[in-house]
Order: structure tokens, then sequence, then C-alpha cells
């Protein structure tokens, strides 16, 4: 579960959120709606440790966000980004690399398969450079990763922009039956829909 | 060409092909000015606006050069391994205060790690090349361990700024794509690989390109000098093979070492790049 109690954050001079205090639940689903720029990307970003609050604290699955615990937070961690910022590389390649880094064994082309199937995705993409691909075809390999990943708190900022509807509609109810701990940053009705959410709405 | 430690023959004597290079007269040396008139004038006439560079450049390197012959014979007199061993370490003091320019690294961070990043392969090249290549006893003489050791520095500059630039202006450009891998591997050095692949390949590569040509374009500066020396050129070729090869491999070794012992002091504990650490953003 995440707390953020009492965060305040700036960036350069312009104050982003004051005095910012709630709490996602353990498995709990929570979508945060707002227009862009009220720093729904800069939460993700603290709570990863890529930058720090100015003041408050932020507290996962009971540690403390320090640099004595960022890593074993980070390890719970999965999170997708707004451009999916993947470096240049062949899919394949990539994909091999995180895999067997994380889990210390061969990554099976059964697993990949079942995972591209399910996203509708051609085998032949994984021979394919990461910025050879659509904005949808690169959301799906981001996706892809996370569920190989198996991390169990999802942080995903617009995981389905540039889907088309039905697509949407089914990873969106997809991740929602995850046993996941989620936060959804997304403008798109297929996760507003859900019973299984909770909205928190940002002005 | 083994010494036992002697002093080094003045540089007036006159005689045999082995007994070093003929004197230049002063003013010879000085009938080479009479170029830069053309140079000055051209370079007027085309409004280029660099002659007070072209002059200043000139005049600097004269001083300089100057300075340092003087001290190298004091240094070759005096032959104190303390006082060379020193003079080593100075050398590479200022080598990390001209890469740290080039680099755009702020000094004050960065100097003790690439200091050592320096030191560590430089001496063992340098210790080895004397020692088992050259077959001195006197491991800190003068006479080998300056030439050869300045030689050792001065080609690993480049090379080190290239590595450097690329490593960290390539992780500030691309600083989204690093914390990402970061989140996915959840660990430093796994995240940093791509650059530090990419800037150990562009450090060396120049490298790898002269070692390609040489000879077949020009000889290079240590054979011509060994050859005005007296040497014959089967000798000064083996010691142009010898030289390039501690070249390349204090170039490599250093590159590494310069990025890796770089990391504790650029990233923070939340391994992300510390933004002030550009001398100018």
């Amino acid at each position: 579960m995440i707390s953020i109690e009492s965060v305040s954050h700036d960036i350069g001079t312009s104050r982003i959120f004051s005095n910012l205090s709630f709490c996602v639940n353990k498995n709990e689903k929570l979508l945060i709606l707002g227009k862009s720029g009220l720093g729904k990307t800069s939460l993700f970003r603290l709570i990863l440790g890529f930058e720090q609050p100015g003041s408050g604290k932020i507290v996962v699955n009971g540690r403390n966000l320090d640099k004595d615990h960022i890593h074993q937070i980070r390890q719970q961690l999965f999170y997708l980004s707004q451009d999916i910022d993947l470096k240049n590389e062949i899919i394949l390649g990539l994909v091999t690399d995180i895999w067997e880094f994380n889990f210390a064994r061969e990554l099976y082309q059964e697993e990949i398969n079942r995972q591209l199937s399910f996203l509708e995705l051609s085998p032949g993409i994984l021979q394919k450079r990461t910025g050879e691909l659509s904005g949808g075809e690169r959301q799906r390999i981001g996706l892809l990763i996370g569920f190989l990943l198996d991390r169990p708190i999802w942080l995903l900022d617009e995981p389905t922009s540039a889907l088309d509807d039905a697509m949407k509609k089914k990873i969106a109810n997809h991740i929602l039956a995850l046993d996941k701990t989620l936060v959804i940053i997304s403008h798109d009705q297929c996760w507003q829909d859900s019973s299984a959410v909770r909205i928190e709405r940002w002005s | 060409m083994t010494s036992v430690g002697r002093t080094v023959q003045p540089l007036e004597s006159k005689g045999g092909p082995n007994m070093g290079a003929q004197d230049l007269n002063i003013f010879s040396l000085g009938s080479l000015l009479i170029f830069l008139i053309p140079i000055l004038y051209i370079s007027r006439y085309l409004k280029l606006g660099i002659n007070k560079e072209i002059i200043i450049g000139m005049v600097r390197m004269c001083l300089q050069l100057s300075f340092v012959g003087l001290y190298l014979e004091f240094l070759f007199k005096f032959d104190s391994p303390w006082l060379n061993g020193a003079y080593l370490l100075l050398m590479i003091s200022i080598a990390c205060h001209s890469i740290l320019k080039s680099s755009n690294l702020k000094l004050r961070i960065f100097f003790k790690p690439l200091f050592f990043a320096l030191l560590i392969p430089f001496g063992i090249m340098l210790l080895f090349f004397n020692g088992v290549v050259a077959h001195i006893d006197n491991l800190f003489e003068a006479k080998y361990l300056v030439p050869v050791g300045g030689m050792l520095l001065g080609n690993c500059l480049r090379s080190i700024i290239i590595g450097l630039t690329h490593f960290y202006s390539g992780l500030k450009k691309n600083e989204r794509e690093y914390l990402y891998s970061l989140s996915l591997f959840n660990n430093r050095t796994q995240a940093l690989k791509p650059w530090f692949k990419e800037s150990l390949v562009a450090a060396i590569n120049p490298t790898l390109a002269s070692m390609a040509t040489i000879g077949l374009v020009s000889l290079p500066g240590m054979m011509t000098g060994q050859i005005l020396g007296g040497s014959i050129p089967i000798v000064a070729i083996k010691y142009q093979i010898a030289i390039m090869g501690c070249i390349f491999y204090t170039e490599y070794f250093s590159v590494i070492l310069s990025i890796l012992f770089s990391l504790k002091t650029g990233f923070n504990a939340f391994d992300v790049l510390k933004t002030n650490i550009f001398q100018n953003n």
C-alpha cells in the first residue's frame, strides 16, 4: 500500500502540490482524474524516488521512501510512463534483458507469445526496434513488460491513450481484475466504467 | 637503447649517429617566424579577426615549452625518483583539469575520482613499459618516465574527454530513458550499461582509426624524434609499436575507470543523475 502524507512539491519556482495526503490500500484500484499539468505525473516521479518532495512523507508497503529503502520499494513498483521511454533497441533483446536481469533465468518463447497474443501483437514485432513502433504498439509493449515483471504495485500513466476502443476495454478489464495495487492516470472512459475503481479527481 | 642509470648527455654534443640530435641555433629556429608574416597578412586581409589569437598562441607555446625544457633539464640532471614521481603526479593533475574543463564537468566534484582513474592504469602501464618492455634498471629514470608518461597521458586526454562527455551529456539529454530503465531494472549499473558501452566505443574509436592508418600517412612523432636523435629505424619502430600498444591499453582502462569512479559522485543516493555536476548547464 502507498501512503502519501502531507506532501508538498515544487518544480523550480512553481508549487506543484501542497499538503497532499491520501492512501492507496493493498489491491485497491485508484484512478486519478484531472486536467494535465496538475502534477499527476510528478506524483509518480516522487513515488519512484526520481525526485524528492519539498516536505512530507511517502510510505510504500510499510517502508519510508528514503535512500535506505528505495531499492526495496522500486522492486515492488511497475511504472508505465506516458511516453513509454524505452531505449531504441530491438524489442526481443530489450525484453529478454529485462526478464533475465529480474528473474535470473531464461525467458521462454511461450511466456512472451502468450502475452503477445493477448495484446494482439504479431510475434514479428519482437524483431523491430522500439523507435519503429506506432504509439499503440509501444504502449502494448510497455504493458507486455509489466505483465512479465508481475510486480505488486502498478503506476500507470495514460496506459491506454493510443489504443482503439476495443483494446482499451479489453486491457482495462484485464488489468483491473489483477490482484495488484493500481494507481492509474487516464482520461479514458474504460477505466471509469468499472465498479472496482476508486476515483479521485484533482483540480 | 637501454641505459644503466647514468645521466643523459647534454644536447650540445656533436659526433656520431648515437650521440643525440643536432642542436638548433636560436637564429635558425627564429627563421621560422618568417612564415608568420604572410599568415598574419592574409588573416588581416580576409578580416578573420584571429591575429591576436595566433600571436598569443605562438608566444604561449614558445614560453610554455621553454619553461618545460628548462625544468626538464633540471629534472633529468637531478634524476631523483621522488621528484620525477612528483612531476608525474603534477602532470596527471593538469590532465584532470583539462579533461574536466573540456567535458564540461565540475572540477570540485570529479577531480579525485578522475585522478585515480588516470593514476592506476597510467602508473601500471608506465612502470610496465619501463621495467618489462624497455628493461631499464631504474624504473623512475627521468629520461624514460617523463617522455613516455607524457605520451601516454597526452593521448589518453582525448579519449577520456570523449568518454565522459558522451556519457554524462548523453544521460542528461536522455534522462527519461535512463530513469525508465532504472525503474525496470532497479539497478543503476544495469540501467547505465547502454550509455557506458556507447561512451567506451566512442572514446576508443579515434585511436582504433589512427592505429589502422599509422605509418601509412605520416610517421608518428615519437619515431620522428627518435630517428632525428640518432636511432636506426628498426629500433624506433619497436618503440613506436610498444608505445602505441601502451597508449591503447591505458586509454581503454582509463576511460572505463574514469566513468566507473565518477558514478559515486555523479549520481545521488536515489541513483538519479545530479543536476549540479556540469560547469555550464
